[in-house]
């Protein structure tokens, strides 16, 4: 290299922001691209430079100086998770950015660890999820592991039709998923408190929840359904059987919204007709509609008299408090105690029903008002007959 | 008649005699006079019998005739917003903390108060409605011009105190759109040089918080009903100096009075019929309290300020807001004095004329009113 180009090149190197590794460096002379994304990236603001992973010597004017000394060069994918985990499983290093150590340790135990562990560089990486060098906080939205990327993430994999008939998968995940309650809530309506796939699956030790684990998975944020599921027969009998907790009744991936419906049609698939569990279902539907029913027709009610307009402001609180006893009541149908059901639907029931007697006393007052009104016209127009008559008389000169 | 012995001299009956020793009945019942609710001058140094015997035989004055009774339908719809306005003052409580919940008791719980607010409210309306019907046929029948002026500068003048009156009480309630009503409309003044400036002068500043409540409270209660009724006392007292309408003179003598009379107890008895049937079957909605933050759907200015609000609305965005808000003014001041404006030249000019110049400014005030309405949206 002549002196000249390496003038040319310290003077760009010296327009480049300094601060990777210390000395300025100059890897992104030859790898722009890779510069470009590595800009972007958390490791940039944090000053983690290209030699913390593939070694050489940042300084070097010529390829033959910085591959030199330490290179490492492209990363081994079954070599990505030590060499990430040299930091990340720092607790030294990791301390002052609050972030945990175990990633690596759960990795291992994890679906992806255990088949890379296998030798099968097809077992996601660290790099698959986070990306390489344009990894950024899990916090940023624009983050391929930030809650609203996640399903779009595993699907690359996991929705993809080869990979899936090569493990022998059915179906597909994200497909399923978009299309549940859960998807619907986190992927259309951006709701963050809904899971993605981490939250169910784990994120760095993902794999599928074992038999007799899922109840605890949905549990998590299903707490008074897995209590009362947990009280009630169906738990011993479906770990008896080998049957899928949460998952035999309400899917899995593709669970839906569960409609009171459902205990017409997924009692059926275990329960013969006519039998005592059948008609158990069919009684505690019955409670949970006519409670529903109610709740409605009382605020129909409401909404007629708001229109009338009559102060209704009262009564739309005490619907709210039926609709929350409604809604406490719908977990308890997992005991399968009758008794439970009732008493919580009963609440609803009865304040819809006390809701739509007073606001039918009100629309009745008026009805009263108006009749009211009919007879102060027909006096006050028996009045006014009568004052045109004295008045007639007096134009005519009558007089009293 | 007048005597030295009142007591013994008069024919009345011996309680009223007695009070006339104390006290000028004649004096207080012309006051009745003065609003031109009884349409003949007393002599008020007569008792008051012999006062009236004597002012029968006087004939009616022409403006006292029917169906000439929009000037004392107003003065009977103020007596109404007085009488309905004390009994709701009774419950209200002028606090922002207080006057929703007060005013939704005083609605939802006290026995008939939904009806006394109701009324209170279309009675409201009926008046602004009257006062500028009245104002539209002195418009029409250019009965602003000389002898007339002060009398059409009066009108208006109450016009104006009775709009004012009406946004200060959509205030009170602290509701929702009560609440926005007016902020818009305080929007609106706080444009106008001058009258802006002095605006918040009295109401402290551009904010609409509790002090302005009180404020509110006090203009709605006192100082504008005040002004409303010496503003009607004037406009009265103008008609009984000058006349208002071409028509001739009624007769005179007791029949020809009970006639009115009787007209005009049919007229009270109507007024409050239709009051009574619009609060009942039209009342206005429950709106929740407001809430400084959030503005509610179709929170536009009132409708008497719609037309001002179009107008200011109306111009491009470089033309400044002050200069729109003199506009305003400049067409409130020709309002005004439209009796020297509109003088009629030597030959007299033709009452035609005035009419196609009233209907043309009826026109815009319309088309501004929809163009203000156009820019809320919502219902």
């Amino acid at each position: 290299m002549n002196p000249a180009a390496v003038l040319a090149l310290a003077a760009s190197a010296a327009a480049l922001p300094a601060g990777e590794g210390g000395a300025a460096s100059l890897c992104g002379l030859c790898h722009p691209d890779v510069r470009v994304q590595y800009e972007t990236s958390i490791h940039r603001s944090e000053e983690i430079s290209c030699v913390s992973c593939h070694g050489g010597d940042p300084s070097a004017g010529d390829v033959a100086g910085a591959h030199g000394r330490g290179f490492r060069g492209r990363v081994r994918r079954a070599g990505i998770p030590d060499l990430c985990a040299s930091c990340h499983a720092d607790a030294g290093i990791m301390r002052p950015y609050n972030l945990p150590t175990d990633q690596l340790a759960l990795y291992r135990t994890s679906a992806h660890g255990r088949l890379l562990a296998r030798g099968d560089d097809r077992a996601a990486v660290c790099t698959d999820c986070h990306g390489a060098h344009d990894i950024r906080s899990a916090r940023d939205p624009s983050s391929r592991v930030h809650s609203l990327n996640v399903p779009q993430t595993c699907a690359r994999c996991h929705s993809d039709a080869s990979l899936r008939a090569a493990f022998g998968h059915l179906g597909d995940p994200y497909a399923d998923f978009a299309a549940s309650v859960h998807g619907e809530a986190l992927l259309r309506r951006g709701n963050l408190s809904a899971p993605d796939c981490s939250r169910c699956h784990g994120a760095h030790g993902a794999a599928p929840p074992g038999m007799g684990d899922v109840d605890k998975v949905c549990g998590q944020c299903h707490q008074t359904a897995r209590y009362w599921f947990r009280t009630g027969p169906h738990a011993t009998a479906m770990a008896r059987e080998g049957m899928s907790e949460c998952a035999s009744c309400h899917g899995h991936h593709a669970t839906a919204a569960a409609p009171v419906s459902l205990l017409e049609t997924a009692c059926s698939g275990c329960h013969a007709a006519g039998t005592a569990p059948l008609e158990l279902a069919s009684r505690m539907k019955t409670l949970y509609d006519g409670a529903g029913e109610e709740i409605e027709t009382a605020r129909a009610l409401v909404d007629k008299a708001a229109r009338v307009p009559l102060y209704v402001e009262d009564y739309r609180a005490r619907l709210q408090e039926a609709d929350t006893s409604l809604i406490e009541s719908l977990p308890t149908m997992h005991s399968l105690d009758l008794s439970r059901v009732e008493h919580l639907t009963a609440r609803a029931r009865s304040i819809g029903r006390e809701v739509q007697a007073e606001v039918n006393g009100k629309l009745g007052d008026r009805a009263w008002r108006r009749l009211g009104l009919a007879a102060f016209w027909f006096y006050l127009l028996v009045t006014v007959a009568i004052l045109a008559r004295r008045r007639r008389r007096w134009a005519g000169g009558g007089g009293r | 008649m007048s005597g030295a012995d009142p007591a013994g001299g008069s024919r009345g009956p011996r309680p009223i005699a007695w009070i006339e020793q104390r006290l000028n009945l004649t004096e207080i019942f012309s006051f009745l006079t003065n609003f031109g609710v009884f349409p003949a001058e007393l002599d008020t140094r007569k008792p008051l019998r012999e006062a009236i015997h004597e002012a029968l035989d006087r004939p009616i004055p022409s403006y006292a005739r029917w169906p000439r009774v929009l000037g004392i339908l107003s003065l009977m719809l103020l007596a109404v917003l007085a009488v309905t306005g004390v009994m709701l003052a009774f419950y209200y409580q002028p606090t922002p903390s207080e006057a929703y919940e007060s005013s939704t008791i005083l609605v939802r719980d006290v026995t008939f108060g939904w009806f006394v607010h109701q009324v209170h409210g279309w009675a409201s309306h009926a008046l602004l409605f009257v006062l500028l019907l009245r104002l539209g046929r002195f418009f029409f029948q250019t009965l602003y011009r000389p002898p007339r002026e002060l009398i059409w500068m009066v009108g208006l003048l109450a016009f104006l105190a009775a709009t004012h009156a009406d946004l200060t009480g959509r205030l009170l309630g602290w509701s929702g759109q009560g609440y926005w009503t007016t902020v818009r409309a305080v929007e609106i003044l706080y444009d106008l040089p001058v009258l802006g400036g002095l605006f918040a002068f009295v109401v402290g500043g551009p904010g609409i918080d509790s002090l302005v409540l009180t404020r509110f409270y006090l203009m709605h209660i006192l100082v504008l009903p005040a002004a409303l009724t010496g503003l009607l006392y004037l406009g009265s007292a103008g008609v009984r100096r000058v006349g208002l309408s071409g028509a001739p003179e009624g007769g005179a003598g007791r029949a020809a009075y009970a006639v009115y009379l009787h007209d005009l107890m049919i007229l009270a008895l109507l007024t409050v019929g239709a009051l009574v049937t619009l609060a009942t079957l039209l009342p206005a909605p429950f709106d929740q309290p407001a809430d400084p933050l959030v503005t509610p759907r179709g929170a536009r200015p009132p409708w008497y300020l719609l037309a001002s609000y179009g107008f200011m609305e109306a111009f491009p965005g470089w033309f400044p807001r002050w200069a729109r808000g003199l506009l305003v003014e400049a067409a409130l001041v020709c309002a005004l004095l439209l009796p020297f404006l509109d003088r009629p030249g030597k030959e007299g000019r033709r009452v035609r004329t005035a009419r196609i110049l009233a209907a043309a400014a009826i026109a815009a005030w319309l088309t501004f009113t929809w163009y203000g309405w156009r820019l809320e949206a919502g219902p």
